[in-house]
């Protein structure tokens, strides 16, 4: 089992600590080898960056990625600038009301930025997308990134991480519901 | 020995009088059990004087009057039908079986046709057995721990702390009452109780007429809980059995106060649609509330399709892939009882409903109605009755989940206003949950929810009891204030509001100014949603 993770957003949002999040979960939670590749530079002041995280259950030969199997978006030129490598039966995810999916394209979305608003800290919006992130592609188990969310955030500020963290988890698991019931013709509650 | 059964024969003084009279003078074999009471026409004997017999014990109940046309006051005989039709509805509902029920009507001569009928119907009753509701007259009070609470006058006024009211006269400006025109004040009431004249008339229909809205205790600056006030006094009085008479003839205090028999076998959810999922035992029990009975009560006048809001909720579980369990044998939560003062009646519920619900296994409780989850959650615990689990107003589930995201509602057109249930809105001080879930429904049309920021005033009764033309005045004064706001739809959270608020709108004078369309929150959201 190889998969490849690619984390794209402006500098600022927490791709980076999202990625080492991510990675630290699977190598030290769920005791499976994984590699962590940060672009930063300019781009922390601003502008497209990203994370890449490979986990695999075997030794990992080398770190980069060319094409993901999950491809997170959270800017819209993180997005333009990589949606093309994602690999034709990978996972998009996006941040809703930041990126715009060029039509047809079938995706997962949360408005993450808003909901970390709405839990009074924007900086979280990070966090909230490692727990949708998590339920959606199950790369990492709940337990493993929920203990590392816990260790890598600022003391003091767990509580409201951990609340973070599950609204992205819990919304995942809406949606997953969602298209599950769609699929099945339930679509609302009377048709 | 088994008790004799009894069945009451309510027999009309026109017609069929006569034929019974006739049975009589020839000393015919009238069925023992057969106890007549003689009554000026059958249409007189309402849904709540039929079934009062049973209540008191009667194993069966025969209505007889005129065959239809020879009334002698014209709409008797179908006025006896409808009632008997939906009586035998509620009591086959409540499990009590419609047969022990039964209208017929006889021409003076047709005494061998009256004779082979009564014998029939004992025998059926013979057939059928002692009737399941038994009837108790040893008061609770005996093998009940709760002993301590305020029985006099003096010690209710002294556990509410009724001496803090500093006479100020918000309350009377703040009641809804008052403020529909009627001659009503609450500190004034206060007054005369601290005095000791609680046992006058006039204080005692005062107290029998507050609609424990709730609303002058929001007001109180001494913080005096009017609510329970009133509900302790009330108590008093029924127990002194002075308590004044309930609306709708007591029939719905009758039908509840039946539903204390523990072999009673209610029967509810025998008419759920087969697209509903539900299973025998599971960790979500869904409570239903007494919407199914109100519906058939009302059903001639007012249409209301209360149990709408039931199959709406439990549709919104399903939705939401919860497949919750219910109660074979539901009984109603006793609120209606214990704010009317039978506080005896009130317990022997509550202790066979916390039975069911402990023997359900289940972990959380959801419900739809206001009074039930208020009752369920605080008046249970009040009273000594522990319930194992967690209760949770269907908006408060609903709220959880649709905040959990992934689902969208349809948009509604038209602009429409709220009306606040006292039980969610002041009492369980929950008025921002029901505007919470409004606000995606109506959010993106400017001007769709109007006159809905601070909670409404009552919607005019509370409990079956004190229904007056005052109430109704209120009602109208609610509606009219709605149509004012340019509002073509009312939103409820209380299956009581809409029936209240439907019977003003059948006012004779007044209908086109008042109608407007009534719906439910949880069935409007049951409506619109869907996922993303």
């Amino acid at each position: 089992m190889v998969k490849q993770l690619m984390i794209t957003g402006f500098g600022g949002q927490g791709v980076v600590l999202a990625g080492r999040i991510v990675g630290q979960a699977a190598a030290i939670g769920d005791a499976l080898e994984s590699t962590f590749v940060q672009s930063y530079g300019p781009e922390s002041r601003g502008g497209a960056c990203s994370a890449q995280v490979t986990i695999a259950d075997g030794p990992i030969y080398f770190p980069y990625i060319k094409h993901p199997d999950i491809l997170v978006c959270m800017s819209q030129s993180g997005y333009d600038k990589y949606r093309a490598l994602l690999k034709p039966d990978g996972t998009l995810i996006l941040e809703q009301d930041l990126v715009k999916p060029v039509g047809g394209q079938d995706h997962f979305a949360i408005p993450c930025t808003r909901f970390a608003e709405e839990l009074g800290n924007k900086m979280m919006a990070n966090i909230i997308m490692i727990g949708f992130l998590a339920a959606i592609t199950e790369a990492v188990s709940l337990d493993a990134v929920r203990a590392t969310v816990l260790s890598s955030v600022p003391k003091g500020t767990e509580e409201k991480n951990l609340k973070a963290f599950e609204r992205g988890w819990d919304y995942a698991l809406a949606t997953l519901k969602g298209r599950r019931n769609k699929a099945a013709g339930r679509i609302g509650v009377v048709a | 020995m088994p008790e004799p059964l009894k069945i009451v024969l309510f027999l009309c003084n026109w017609g069929p009088h006569a034929a019974y009279q006739a049975l009589q003078d020839r000393s015919a074999d009238i069925p023992s059990e057969i106890k007549m009471i003689r009554i000026p026409c059958s249409g007189r004997i309402s849904k709540a004087l039929l079934f009062k017999p049973f209540e008191m014990g009667a194993d069966g109940v025969l209505l007889l009057g005129c065959r239809s046309g020879t009334c002698r006051y014209g709409t008797g005989t179908s006025a006896a039908e409808e009632n008997t039709a939906d009586t035998r509805r509620i009591m086959a509902l409540i499990g009590l079986g419609g047969e022990r029920l039964e209208l017929a009507t006889f021409l003076p001569d047709e005494p061998e046709a009256l004779l082979t009928f009564l014998q029939s119907f004992a025998d059926r009753i013979r057939q059928m057995g002692q009737s399941p509701i038994t009837r108790r007259t040893r008061p609770i009070a005996e093998d009940t721990a709760a002993g301590d609470l305020p029985t006099t006058p003096e010690a209710i006024v002294a556990a509410h702390d009724v001496f803090a009211c500093q006479d100020c006269g918000k309350c009377t400006s703040a009641c809804s009452l008052a403020l529909a025109g009627k001659s009503y004040s609450p500190r004034f009431m206060a007054a005369e109780i601290i005095a000791g004249r609680a046992d006058a008339a006039a204080v005692r229909n005062a107290v029998n007429s507050c609609l424990t809205c709730g609303i002058c205790y929001e007001r109180c600056p001494s913080a005096v809980n009017f609510p329970e006030f009133i509900k302790s006094m009330r108590i008093y009085y029924h127990d002194r059995e002075v308590a004044a008479a309930p609306a709708h003839g007591g029939f719905f205090q009758s039908m509840m106060r039946a539903m204390t028999s523990p072999t009673l076998a209610p029967q509810r959810w025998r008419q759920l649609p087969d697209t509903i999922r539900t299973r025998s035992r599971g960790p979500v029990l869904f409570f239903g509330g007494c919407a199914p009975y109100f519906d058939i009560f009302f059903n001639k006048f007012l249409g209301v399709r209360t149990h709408h809001i039931l199959e709406d909720s439990l549709r919104l579980l399903n939705f939401f892939d919860v497949e919750p369990a219910l109660l074979e044998n539901e009984r109603c939560c006793g609120h209606d009882l214990l704010w009317s003062g039978d506080r005896d009646n009130f317990l022997r519920l509550a202790r066979l409903n916390a039975e069911a619900i402990a023997a359900s296994g289940a972990e959380e409780l959801i419900t739809a109605c206001p009074e039930c989850c208020h009752t369920l959650e605080v008046e249970y615990a009040r009273h000594g009755v522990t319930l194992p689990l967690k209760i949770t107003h269907m908006h408060a589930f609903l709220e959880r989940e649709i905040d959990k995201g992934a689902v969208a509602f349809k948009p509604l057109e038209g602009c429409a206003t709220f009306q606040d249930a006292c039980r969610q809105s002041r009492f369980s001080g929950q008025a921002a949950l029901p505007r919470k879930l409004l606000a995606p429904l109506y959010g993106n049309t400017p001007g769709g929810l109007v006159d809905a920021e601070a909670p409404s005033i009552c919607c005019g009764n509370s409990a079956w009891i004190g229904c007056d033309a005052d109430s109704k005045a209120m009602q109208v004064q609610r509606l009219e204030k709605a149509r004012r706001s340019g509002s073509t739809t009312m939103i409820t959270a209380c299956p009581k509001c809409q029936i209240h608020l439907r019977c003003a709108m059948e006012d004779v004078v007044r209908a086109k100014q008042l109608k407007m369309e009534l719906v439910d929150l949880t069935s409007l959201i049951a409506k619109t949603i869907h996922w993303e």
